[in-house]
């Protein structure tokens, strides 16, 4: 039967939004290396079967060189979709040296969200080799709840984290954010969380700047000393 | 008379720099910083010091303890 080799709409709709989370990878390129790997015709149970080490080696090993963190996410989206990303279960202490990151977020993929209006905040815990997506916290304020302020509100419900990406917020916001302990970041253009959670992971890995330090709990005497430059 | 930059608090933002009167702030290796010798917390340019005026961070910018 001809039907048998035919894509569905919802399995070749996630190899798109699929290969836009890789690194110079369009649809046809993720397409062969699927059919490479599981073979046609590509269904929903051997997309189901797929892990990270087999689409590592598709083709040769041609995403062998992409990182993990960007892979993993390609494959969620594979599996389940852009609106379900996969949680990770965390508890405190986990992680020693990680940072925990609220992303302002309307798809659940981009930091595309406004304070104020976005749907969801995705909660990351974010180390040096590891990040873990580990709460998505939805804004909707519960009916028999009154809430006076709904960016205060907002800002409470992400309190137990040290970093906030957003695309915009307004200025009485982010004081109301700023006084909780958060530091929020506004980003100059829409960006993959998994970009922002990688260039993170970059710094911490480095020279964390002093007051992300500061937040992350590294004592003052641990830090990096730069040699004091003379000050006359 | 000066004041100077708490290094653990500063985030670099860059916006103290361009309000001093007396250039006295750059970008240091780590944070930016306020030289001693030429700060005058604004003393005769402004009633405040304008660096703590737009610093976003409580408590950055403080006055040097003699």
């Amino acid at each position: 039967m001809n039907s048998q080799a035919t894509l569905s709409r919802e399995l070749a709709l996630r190899i798109g939004l699929a290969a836009r989370a890789l690194p110079d990878t369009d649809a046809k390129r993720l397409l062969s290396a699927l059919t490479d790997c599981i073979g046609l015709p590509i269904t929903e149970e051997k997309i189901a079967g797929l892990n990270l080490n087999s689409l590592k080696n598709a083709s040769a090993g041609q995403f062998l060189n992409v990182d993990e963190p960007l892979l993993t996410h390609a494959l969620s989206i594979l599996k389940s979709g852009l609106n379900i990303p996969e949680q990770q279960a965390y508890i405190d202490g986990d992680m020693p040296g990680s940072v925990r990151i609220a992303c302002a977020s309307n798809d659940g993929i981009n930091v595309d969200g406004h304070f104020g209006s976005c749907a969801q905040f995705m909660i990351y815990q974010v180390s040096a080799d590891e990040a873990r997506l580990i709460d998505i916290r939805h804004t909707g304020i519960p009916d028999d709840l009154d809430v006076e302020d709904k960016n205060v509100f907002r800002a409470e419900l992400i309190q137990d984290c040290q970093v906030l990406y957003i695309a915009s917020v307004g200025g009485p916001a982010a004081a109301k954010i700023v006084k909780l302990g958060i530091h929020p970041i506004k980003l100059p253009a829409i960006n993959p969380i998994a970009e922002i959670v990688e260039q993170l992971q970059s710094v911490i890995a480095g020279t964390p700047p002093p007051w992300l330090a500061k937040v992350m709990g590294i004592e003052a005497s641990d830090r990096f000393r730069f040699e004091r430059e003379a000050t006359g | 008379m000066a004041l100077y930059i708490v290094e653990a608090d500063c985030i670099s933002c860059g916006d103290c720099e361009p309000v001093c009167p007396t250039n006295s702030i750059t970008e240091g290796a780590v944070v930016f910083k306020i030289d001693k010798k030429t700060c005058t917390e604004c003393e005769g340019d402004f009633d405040v010091p304008q660096c703590v005026k737009v610093c976003p961070i409580d408590n950055c910018i403080l006055p040097l303890e003699a």
